[in-house]
């Protein structure tokens, strides 16, 4: 790819804001009912009760402060690995809850908790749509420079006192 | 000579201030973004703390007559096997459970083979635009002040709502009551929110206990299928009786 230089930093914002977008979403909607969040927490089975309560109340904020960040473009490539991580552990909690047959709604965008019999449970779609999240989140690990960043502002050398070559923390990453 | 010197040391001079004033910028910029990064993580702690205490504040919580022990459920009957029953009155399932089972149970405890444990969780408040999950399970716990809980949750179910409607208004619920033989005590106690605190007690006990969601159904603590057969087996071999009781037609 030629323009590859001038197409990676827009690429790299495109991705950021998804990223932003869907962390900003999932964490709104569990910061409006932090009980139902516990349940669906509890409902994995993973962790002792009175943790997995401390665990659903945090986790809505923290997708909520990783999101802002992201929006607005504030230490890229560490909020790229947090939400890769998170990603992991969803893709791992969800295919563990698969593997242990329990019948749970993920908490994936929704209520979450135990499913009510008769339904069936939706694991394999979550799991794909983690795995294309993480996939985002590895992109921008990789290329973390984008455009209308705070990070790129606050980067010493990319704006006015760009002397003696020292534009080259953007450009290195340009390749 | 010596001028080109003296040009080449003007221009180290130069060079350095330049580099210092790169550093200082450097250094601004570092600061600044650090007091960015800082301020939202003192934030985001800031906010999960508070809500944790604030979830953990107790507030004043009623408890309502013919309630068991631990206060957060309504007692039927005196059986010596414990049938539990977790239900929100806005859940679908909760009204199949109720209507396919209802009569067995009833009869149950009729014949004092169970004793039968109704928590009235608010989960489903995002399902409705007027939290008749809350308010609701509140209202079953003026009713049960009344000697009325069955008859009135019987009636709350067979009227349930559907789900993201605004489920029943009070004066609805108030109705309800009144055709189920409930007076004046009961239409303040829905009135004046009495038991609202309760409804969030029972929902907070209920996912302390690991319950994720509803219907769920114990007996002697054990969980057991939502139905019917299942109910009926369990709590045969509770009682280590044989012969299930008949079922009620």
């Amino acid at each position: 790819m030629r323009n590859w230089g001038k197409t990676q930093p827009w690429l790299s914002l495109l991705v950021r804001l998804g990223l932003a977008g869907v962390f900003l979403v999932a964490g709104l909607l569990k910061a409006q009912d932090l009980d139902a969040n516990k349940r669906a927490v509890i409902a994995y089975e993973l962790l002792p009760t009175n943790v997995a309560e401390i665990i659903g109340v945090a986790q809505p904020f923290l997708e909520i402060a990783i999101g802002l960040f992201l929006l607005l473009g504030i230490a890229t490539r560490l909020m790229a690995w947090l939400s890769a991580i998170a990603m992991v552990i969803f893709i791992s909690g969800i295919a563990s809850a698969w593997a242990r047959g329990l019948n749970i709604d993920c908490g994936c965008f929704s209520k979450g908790g135990a499913l009510e019999p008769g339904q069936t449970p939706n694991y394999l779609p979550s799991i794909l749509w983690d795995v294309f999240y993480l996939a985002l989140a590895v992109f921008l690990i990789i290329y973390p420079v984008s455009r209308f960043s705070l990070d790129g502002l606050l980067k010493p050398g990319s704006s006015k006192v760009d002397i003696e070559g020292e534009s080259e923390s953007d450009g290195a990453e340009e390749r | 000579m010596k001028v080109m010197a003296q040009k080449k040391d003007d221009r180290r001079a130069a060079a350095r201030m330049v580099r210092e004033q790169i550093a200082k910028e450097q250094r601004r910029r570092r600061m600044i973004w650090g007091g960015v990064i800082g301020a939202i993580v003192v934030a985001t702690a800031g906010m999960i703390v508070w809500v944790l205490l604030q979830s953990n504040r107790a507030a004043e919580v009623f408890t309502p007559a013919n309630a068991n022990a631990s206060g957060n459920a309504i007692v039927a009957g005196t059986g010596p096997v414990i049938v539990e029953d977790y239900i929100d009155f806005m859940c679908p399932h909760c009204k199949t459970f109720h209507d396919e089972s209802d009569a067995v149970i009833k009869q149950l405890v009729a014949e004092n083979k169970i004793s039968f444990v109704t928590h009235p969780v608010a989960y489903l408040d995002r399902f409705s635009t007027t939290k008749y999950s809350t308010r609701s399970s509140a209202a079953s716990a003026c009713a049960a002040d009344g000697g009325k809980f069955t008859e009135f949750s019987d009636a709350l179910f067979a009227q349930q709502p559907a789900e993201g409607s605004a489920g029943l208004s009070d004066a609805e619920m108030i109705a309800i009551g009144r055709g189920v033989g409930l007076d004046d005590t009961f239409e303040q106690c829905v009135t004046g929110g009495r038991y609202l605190t309760w409804a969030k007690k029972v929902s907070n006990d209920a996912t302390s206990a690991g319950i994720t969601g509803t219907p769920t159904v114990l007996v002697n603590g054990t969980k057991v299928q939502g139905n019917t057969a299942a109910i009926l087996a369990a709590v045969a071999a509770a009682t280590g009786s044989s012969s299930p009781s008949p079922s009620a037609s």
